[in-house]
């Protein structure tokens, strides 16, 4: 079979001139570089937010303040949350989708090239802003992520909160503005043959996810701005006195929070499943109940943000239950069927894979608790203490990172041509497992003893082991981050040439260059099943001429 | 901050220990009402246990039995209808099942007495609590450095009426296994039956600026009689202007 057949996608019309360096990034409207600047900005901002996290680890390793003042400590707890959740989660991931939504659907760049630019311009200058708060006189916000008021408001003077609202409003634009792109990109530049039902996996938890952001952030934004009059101009939105309602508040901010939960696992999800594939050598098991699974998850998650408020006494409680606990069925059917892919596998070791594997078992503890939080009872018990911080960082340092991680350990060699190295690679992955599990698991112990979160001194004695180990778990994790950054140092000068395609990959990204040419490829394939990359390798072999699966060949390929 | 002793590392170890022994359980509580969320974070701790074993087994088995040990390409297999049913349709099983529990228990946490014995205002504010025995005129108001303590006869339906002074607090006791936000306009009422006398730490549990850390409270869990003279006498203190902490 020919692979010259398919003529090449056009070049969109913001197509420039190479100029090379740092005009070139600072200029550029191509989405492989622009998906370079927010994955170094978002990992930036995680090291950063990683510095935080290890001074309140250091403070809370003995009972008594030693490190730092109550003051300071709430600042540094406020900004860790708030870097980690807002700054870092989700736009990692929508690095990710920058650089590879494009290259999985066969498309020369994304649908609107010069909006990509400017939503990135626009998360890294309201990243700038909120960081501004470190330098101004009281210093940044110490509030708590959620910033309720009347905390933020009446109660908490100081530029710090206003830069930190102007800063995150600004983001949350951005993010709409890259949803709009994304979500235009996918539906809209396929490359002829890649059906909805062809798209790799990533790329649909990309859709889906993109999708939330544009439903979940409008709601942040007005969140933020009615913080921002009630602060400023005398608005009474959450002010009970004068007949404003603080729930509110509360209604409106997760009703957002919690879809954003989603909005950075799917992704994740997604990478997941094109590395669990790939490194099996077998396609992915059940693929359309993993679509399904996404739209599940996605539409439960708009109808189960009050499960963070059943500790008010002002929710209906059985329907905020309910919606959280079928969450855990859409889950299940993912863990299970990355389970079947890998059943009766060829399954090599490489680091992304141990990442994938490490995803697994620490995603489904913190799935597990959360089973455990939907229900009201155990939520009235646990929420707010430290059980709570132990579940979440489940989910978002056990799911994120470790999901994170797989990616940038498959798609690196893409990116730069060169593999990272697969001795640091496992170092940093068991000193990772280790310390994280060492970091939070004691943490369920302390919360179910009632250890409250966000407290910067605790004065009983018998909580000190749990967060000892924690502390020193948080030591270990952050030395794994080092073995990252060593080997990224290293490989990106002196790695291994990867060639096209090291791993034997599924999807079209995998049948370009490494790193790829300014309008992504060459030649493309015929696109044939939801594995293009398989079926173009295997082209000459007669045992998959037509073993394709999928149930609609002969529409447009 | 009380000076402490300095725990040696064997001490630490023990502790450590036995709290890896009680993994993952909840301490028994010590009101009627938190017996029932107990019982049910047990009922959900066991079958998590048990799906995330299975889970896990899965995972390191099929890692290690079938891990990569030739060129050969496996079946292509694209997935398994019955099977896939099955592993939906289970979990929805036992999601329901504990949607029931979970309503039982619920039931049983958030009963409220017709005629509670005691009925106590309880006051958040910035960084402590206050505690107005209604009908009485008997108050405890604490401060970060007094803490002050909610005096409770045993045995007996405590309504707790929670309101905030200034920002959102959360009025939290762990050895009843519950909590409430107390929010700014809001009065959110609870009942609390203590079953055993004793003296209880309780803490707010809601970012609450500055020295949210110090907001803690103690519960004393008395006699009806000792509660009685303790009440007396904290009336005679509330009106010499005195209010006891």
């Amino acid at each position: 079979m020919a692979t010259t057949e398919l003529p090449l996608p056009a070049l969109p019309e913001a197509h420039h001139e190479e100029r090379g360096g740092i005009v070139d990034y600072l200029t550029t409207v191509d989405h492989k570089k622009i998906g370079i600047l927010y994955m170094v900005t978002a990992f930036t901002i995680f090291l950063a937010g990683g510095v935080l996290a290890l001074l309140v680890r250091w403070e809370l390793a003995q009972p008594g303040l030693q490190v730092m003042g109550e003051n300071t400590y709430n600042q540094v707890f406020t900004m860790h949350g708030t870097l980690m959740i807002f700054l870092f989660a989700a736009q990692v991931s929508t690095g990710f989708a920058n650089y590879m939504v494009p290259l999985q659907i066969g498309a020369a760049d994304v649908a609107f090239p010069r909006a990509n630019a400017m939503s990135y311009w626009l998360y890294l200058f309201g990243s700038l802003i909120v960081f501004s708060s470190f330098f101004v006189a009281g210093g940044p916000a110490a509030v708590a992520w959620t910033a309720y008021p009347p905390l933020s408001t009446e109660y908490f003077q100081g530029t710090g909160m206003d830069l930190w609202i102007i800063g995150l409003s600004v983001v949350g634009i951005a993010g709409i503005l890259g949803a709009v792109n994304l979500v235009a990109t996918i539906f809209r530049m396929r490359m002829p043959g890649m059906t909805m039902f062809r798209m790799p996996l990533f790329t649909w938890g990309v859709l889906v996810n993109q999708l939330l952001i544009l439903f979940a952030f409008p709601p942040l934004t007005v969140a933020f701005a009615l913080l921002f009059l009630e602060r400023n101009f005398g608005a009474k939105f959450f002010n009970a006195a004068a007949g404003g309602n603080q729930l509110l508040f509360q209604h409106v901010f997760w009703f957002f929070g919690h879809p954003e939960v989603y909005i950075i696992i799917l992704p994740i999800f997604g990478v997941i499943s094109e590395v669990i594939a790939v490194f099996s050598r077998k396609p992915l098991f059940g693929y359309r109940a993993m679509v399904f699974a996404f739209f599940a998850i996605a539409a439960l998650s708009f109808g189960v943000w009050a499960h963070h408020m059943f500790t008010t006494g002002a929710i209906y409680l059985p329907y905020f239950s309910i919606m959280s606990l079928l969450i855990a069925v859409p889950t299940g059917i993912k863990i299970f069927n990355w389970i079947g892919t890998m059943w009766r596998g060829s399954i090599t070791f490489s680091t992304a894979m141990l990442m994938a594997l490490g995803f697994i078992l620490v995603f489904v503890n913190g799935g597990i608790t959360g089973v455990m939080i939907a229900s009201p009872p155990i939520d009235f018990a646990v929420n707010d203490t430290y059980f709570i911080v132990s579940h979440f960082h489940y989910i978002m340092v056990g799911g994120l990172l470790f999901g994170m991680f797989a990616g940038f350990f498959f798609w690196f060699p893409k990116i730069t041509g060169r593999l990272l190295s697969e001795r640091l690679g496992r170092w940093q992955f068991w000193l990772f497992l280790v310390g994280f599990n060492l970091t939070f698991f004691p943490q369920y112990l302390v919360g179910l003893d009632g250890m409250p979160r966000r407290i910067a001194d605790y004065q009983i004695d018998r909580w000190e082991p749990a967060n000892l180990a924690s502390s020193v778990g948080a030591l270990l994790t952050g030395i794994s981050v080092l073995f990252f950054l060593w080997n990224f140092a290293v490989s990106i000068r002196r790695g291994a040439p990867a060639g096209d395609d090291p791993w034997e990959g599924n999807s079209l990204e995998w049948v370009t260059t490494s790193p790829p040419p300014h309008h992504n490829f060459h030649h493309l394939p015929e696109i044939h099943s939801e594995r293009p990359a398989f079926d173009h390798r295997h082209r000459d072999n007669p045992a998959f001429a037509g073993a394709h699966t999928d149930p609609v060949r002969h529409d447009r390929g | 901050m009380q000076p402490r002793r300095r725990a040696p590392a064997a001490r630490w170890l023990a502790v450590a220990a036995a709290a890896l022994l009680a993994t993952g359980c909840a301490p028994h509580s010590v009101t009627e009402q938190g017996r029932a969320v107990y019982n049910l974070y047990n009922l959900f701790l066991y079958i998590a246990a048990v799906v995330y074993v299975i889970v896990a087994t899965l995972v390191i088995w099929s890692v290690v039995r079938y891990r990569r040990r030739n060129d050969e390409l496996p079946e292509q297999i694209h997935g398994n209808n019955r099977l896939e049913l099955a592993w939906t349709a289970i979990p929805f099983v036992i999601v329901l099942f504990l949607f029931v529990a979970t309503l039982q228990a619920q039931g049983k946490v958030l009963d409220q007495s017709a005629k509670p014995a005691v009925n106590v205002t309880v006051t958040g504010f910035q960084w402590s609590w206050r505690f107005d025995y209604d009908g009485t005129g008997a108050e405890v108001i604490g401060t970060p450095e007094r803490v002050p303590e909610l005096v409770v006869p045993v045995g007996q339906t405590v309504r707790v009426k929670l309101q905030s002074a200034d920002v959102v607090h959360s009025f939290y006791i762990p050895q009843t296994l519950f909590k409430r936000q107390a929010i700014p306009g809001v009065t959110s009422d609870f009942d609390l039956t203590f079953e055993k006398v004793g003296l209880y730490h309780g803490a707010c549990v809601q970012f609450c600026g500055l020295q949210h850390a110090d907001m803690v409270f103690r519960v004393r869990v008395v006699s009806q009689g000792e509660y009685q003279s303790w009440l007396a006498d904290a009336v005679r203190r509330g009106a010499a202007g005195q209010p006891g902490t």
